[in-house]
């Protein structure tokens, strides 16, 4: 491998581009793949392959070849509802994981870049915040203002939009009353089962970086599901 | 930039190969049965033994390290080693896990 196919790799992930790293075994040429485009030589005739290992978002050497390829895909992306002390440990911890966070909040005196200096915050509602985060089903929500009027209308969003995992804080008589709100918004009891509230897992815990353990382990978990 | 395994070592290995070091990069191609760490995870080793990363949970890494310093020093390209469980050597470069993995050194080429 050249470093300039590491200086790509870096420059590419700095630009959150999709891709794989291919490498010859037998002489160590590397080339970088991106799906939908051809390689060039001896590489091309795997495209197929190299196309496929990346889709199921797999390393691995190609069967009946000396081809590997390392495929590099978006982490998780978690929007934190809240800028209070339990998001600086949770940012920390994710930020290890390997995982992308938001802090979205609309008080200013929370939110601020000297509480998060490394984090993208959102001094926004979460209906206009939703506006500017692209989300998928690689979306996380975790809202921990336990404000109703700024968590109810990001987890609305989120169960609308089918991320991939919402969490909310709160005690069982909390969540209770979330969920009779939601209803009351419209929402079904069973689409509500999405919502893990409490959240977290069960650790026994009750500092704020103990929840944000508790909380981080749950999405670790929910990640490697299936 | 989006966190990744191998963020740091990238640009660890970017930093020395700037600084007019040799290095080289080991990386878990296949394993079998239980190992310790998946295939992708990767390690750099520079030609006067400063190493960042890891290809397996300790187990391995004196071996690694010591086949990278060789290959710089002799100017091979790449190498192949497979690491099989042994319990007579399981203190000094067996798998105590009781899995097999396949590493590949190359030096990074300038």
């Amino acid at each position: 491998m050249k470093i300039e196919t590491i200086r790509q790799t870096l420059k590419n992930k700095y630009l959150k581009k999709e891709f794989a790293l291919i490498t010859n075994l037998i002489n160590g040429e590397s080339e970088i793949f991106f799906p939908g485009y051809n390689l060039s030589g001896m590489f091309s005739k795997y495209s197929e392959e190299i196309e496929k290992i990346f889709h199921l978002n797999k390393n691995g050497i190609i069967e009946n070849s000396e081809i590997f390829v390392q495929t590099y895909k978006n982490p998780i992306k978690v929007i934190i509802v809240g800028a209070v002390d339990i998001s600086i440990y949770l940012i920390d911890f994710a930020k290890n994981l390997n995982f992308e966070t938001i802090i979205v909040d609309p008080r200013g005196y929370f939110a601020s870049k000297d509480r998060f200096p490394d984090t993208k915050i959102i001094n926004k509602w979460p209906n206009e915040a939703f506006d500017e985060i692209e989300t998928n089903s690689k979306t996380a929500l975790v809202t921990l203002t336990h404000d109703p009027k700024i968590d109810d209308p990001a987890l609305q969003y989120a169960l609308k939009n089918k991320f991939f995992y919402i969490g909310a804080l709160g005690s069982k008589k909390t969540h209770e009353k979330r969920c009779s709100r939601m209803i009351e918004a419209g929402f079904k009891k069973v689409e509500l089962e999405k919502i893990n509230g409490p959240i977290g897992i069960k650790l026994g815990g009750k500092s704020p970086s103990e929840i944000a353990l508790s909380i981080i382990s749950q999405l670790v978990s929910e990640k490697y599901k299936n | 930039m989006n966190n990744f395994p191998e963020k740091k070592i990238f640009e660890e290995a970017d930093n020395w190969i700037k600084n007019n070091k040799k290095v080289s990069l080991a990386t878990v191609i296949q394993t079998w049965g239980s190992s310790p760490l998946g295939i992708g995870s990767r390690m750099i080793v520079s030609e006067d033994g400063n190493f960042l990363g890891s290809v397996s949970g300790g187990c391995v890494e004196a071996k690694v390290i010591e086949e990278c310093m060789s290959l710089m020093k002799n100017k091979k390209i790449c190498k192949k080693i497979d690491f099989n469980v042994s319990n007579e050597n399981a203190w000094e470069i067996g798998l105590a896990c009781g899995g097999n993995i396949s590493i590949y050194i190359e030096e990074i080429k300038k």
